[in-house]
């Protein structure tokens, strides 16, 4: 194990300097006062001054020391402060102090006038710090000559100013877009829900029953529950065709409301027979041969046709 | 016993004498053969019918030729404001020798083998009655001498009509629900039918008229062994009894079908009802119906022949509605079957 390296002599006398408090000027960096024009203000007008404060790095600005807006004197108000903190960059922390005030000074002739220093605190855990945003000068006019050259009444209102355009092209380009987009959609609801004339399109149950029935035929051609499921597709086309159940006693009125279908009119009858086997009989064999699945895909497809209109 | 053995030939042989029954009492009954039909089930399905139409449509003319037609002891008796059910089972009379004497009265008259026992106009009698008859239906049987006597055959056909409302006595929903069909007999809607009831003196005495109908063409003794056969022989699939019991959930949740009926809040037409008995005398009927028309399972289409009849007066209706009842629960029944998919 080594020992700790040795310590020069010089050495605590060297720390106690450096831990001594150091003189303010070493932690404030630098107060810049970035200030407009210094010249041609009039009475109400407001005056934006911003100061850039940096400090050394574990200082931090007390809250409570910046000022409040607040009436400064009876001509100057102090309107609004407002701190940015930059944060800490090479050891050094940087703010922005924004100050606002307005002046309502009346001057006779132009006039030099000052808007006094700041004073404000940095902290450092135990340690504070003050600092001072400088004092600036500003010069200020009168609105009006003292004695009137001119004839009529000097104090006489001033017509309103008239209002000021607003530019409405844009606004009113998104409204049309916004009022298409709310038509389209609505067009679209109608449309998913059938209402008006989209309710009058016409619904295909048969083409949608030739398709679930071509599915179940050739997923399993020889089983009767597939068999039996492509009848109850059929039968619930004829159901939506007729808009109510539709059994086998009430063919012939289906059949003189719906014309188009008396083509088909010997194998729809056989259809019926057969799912009466299937179904109430519970005889799958003599259902088959009344109707074989191959003849009830042949008689979906024809049925699509007769919906079409091109049987 | 040979109705066991053979139960296919005496279906076939029974089927034909139901058939002669129709057209025996379509001879002198003209324009109501779906109303034939339909008593024609209901005695083979051994239930009680009750009759409902306007005066003068042939409701007792029907009921007589009917009970000639199926033979066997033949009662009736008048509903009015006073029977009491003592006057049914008792008839008390002076003697010759001018003592007090107690008989049977009408409903013993005949004995025990009473095969068909008409009630004519029974919304005029009281309650009392009511519950009397509501034992003779359910049970077959009635107390009187002091002892059981029943009556194995019997079978209660009741009319009454819905025109007058004084002076009656609404039956009882229990009473009601013991008939297996409430038939509404209306005016023949053929022209000829009407023509020849008007001016053919053939209709004008009734008595004479009835003379045509072959008599005790059914045996009554038999008829409740034909109908234990017909119940066994038809048979129901898993497809149909799944039909019965969706048009069952339909009539009671009618909101929950999407069925519609104009003007009428379906979340509250329909109060309760449809019972139980109610479904299996459905099932009854429609087994009846399918062998009449010579089928040996029963289809969608037997169950709607029957449902109105049979399931229209179980039915419970909210009283807001009960004024348009028959027009409603019509319109609700067709929703029913238009709505249902079968199979």
């Amino acid at each position: 194990m080594r020992a700790p390296p040795r310590l020069p002599a010089g050495l605590p006398l060297g720390l106690a300097l450096l831990l001594a408090p150091a003189p303010a000027s070493a932690q404030v960096r630098a107060v810049d006062l970035y200030a407009p024009r210094p010249f041609g203000y009039t009475i109400g007008d407001t005056i934006d001054l911003s100061a850039e404060i940096a400090l050394d790095a574990p200082f931090l600005l007390d809250p409570a020391a910046l000022p409040r807006p607040r009436a400064l004197t009876y001509w100057l108000d102090l309107r609004d402060v407002r701190l940015d903190d930059e944060g800490v960059a090479d050891g050094v922390q940087r703010y922005t102090l924004h100050l606002t005030y307005q002046t309502f000074y009346a001057p006779l002739e132009p006039k030099r006038l000052d808007l006094p220093a700041l004073a404000l605190t940095a902290v450092d855990g135990g340690r504070r710090i003050e600092l001072a945003v400088p004092s600036w000068s500003f010069l200020m006019s009168p609105l009006r000559e003292i004695v009137a050259s001119a004839g009529g009444t000097t104090m006489a209102l001033r017509p309103d100013m008239a209002p000021p355009l607003i530019a409405t092209a844009g606004t009113r380009r998104h409204l049309m877009l916004a009022l298409v987009g709310a038509l389209l959609a609505l067009l679209a609801l109608a449309w998913h829900l059938g209402w008006g004339p989209f309710g009058r399109r016409r619904a295909r149950p048969f083409a949608r029953a030739a398709r679930m029935v071509a599915a179940e035929i050739a997923a399993a051609p020889a089983s009767p529950p597939a068999y039996g499921r492509a009848l109850v597709a059929l039968h619930r086309a004829f159901d939506a065709t007729a808009g109510a159940g539709v059994l086998a006693e009430d063919l012939p009125g289906f059949f003189s409301a719906h014309p188009a279908f008396a083509p088909v009119e010997g194998e729809v009858r056989r259809l019926f027979a057969a799912s009466r086997r299937l179904f109430f009989g519970e005889d799958p064999a003599a259902a088959a041969r009344e109707l074989a699945p191959e003849d009830v895909l042949a008689l979906a497809r024809r049925l699509r046709a007769v919906e079409r209109g091109s049987a | 016993m040979r109705l066991v053995r053979e139960p296919d030939s005496i279906l076939s042989d029974w089927r034909a004498r139901a058939l002669r029954v129709e057209s025996e009492i379509g001879k002198v009954v003209l324009g109501q053969a779906r109303v034939i039909r339909l008593l024609t089930i209901a005695t083979f399905a051994r239930g009680h019918v009750l009759l409902e139409g306007d005066v003068g449509v042939g409701k007792t003319t029907l009921l007589r030729a009917l009970a000639r037609a199926i033979g066997g002891a033949f009662e009736r008796i008048e509903g009015t404001i006073d029977l009491m059910p003592a006057d049914l089972i008792y008839h008390a009379h002076l003697g010759e020798d001018g003592k007090p004497r107690i008989d049977p009265g009408p409903l013993l008259k005949q004995g025990e083998d009473l095969s068909v026992f008409f009630f004519n106009e029974i919304n005029r009698a009281r309650p009392q009655v009511h519950s009397l008859l509501l034992r003779l239906m359910a049970e077959r049987s009635l107390s009187a001498f002091n002892r059981e006597y029943h009556f194995p055959h019997v079978q209660v056909f009741a009319d009454r009509n819905r025109v007058e409302r004084e002076e009656t006595f609404e039956l009882p929903a229990a009473a009601r629900d013991r008939f297996l069909m409430e038939l509404q007999v209306a005016m023949p809607a053929d022209d000829a039918a009407r023509r020849s009831l008007v001016f053919d003196p053939r209709f004008h005495n009734v008595d004479t008229l009835l003379g045509e109908v072959a008599a005790g063409i059914l045996e009554p003794e038999a008829l409740e062994t034909v109908a234990r056969v017909i119940q066994i022989g038809i048979t129901t699939s898993p497809a149909l009894e799944a039909y019965v019991m969706a048009l069952w959930e339909a009539v009671r949740e009618p909101h929950a079908h999407g069925i519609h009926v104009d003007n009428v809040d379906m979340a509250r037409l329909v109060q309760g009802g449809a019972s139980p008995r109610g479904m299996s005398y459905l099932v009854r009927a429609a087994r009846v119906r399918a062998w009449i028309e010579n089928r040996d399972m029963v289809v969608p289409e037997d169950v709607r022949a029957v449902f109105p009849e049979v399931m229209a007066h179980r039915i419970f209706i909210d009283p807001v509605y009960e004024m348009r009842r028959e027009a409603l629960v019509g319109d609700l029944i067709a929703g029913v079957f238009a709505r249902v998919p079968a199979p």
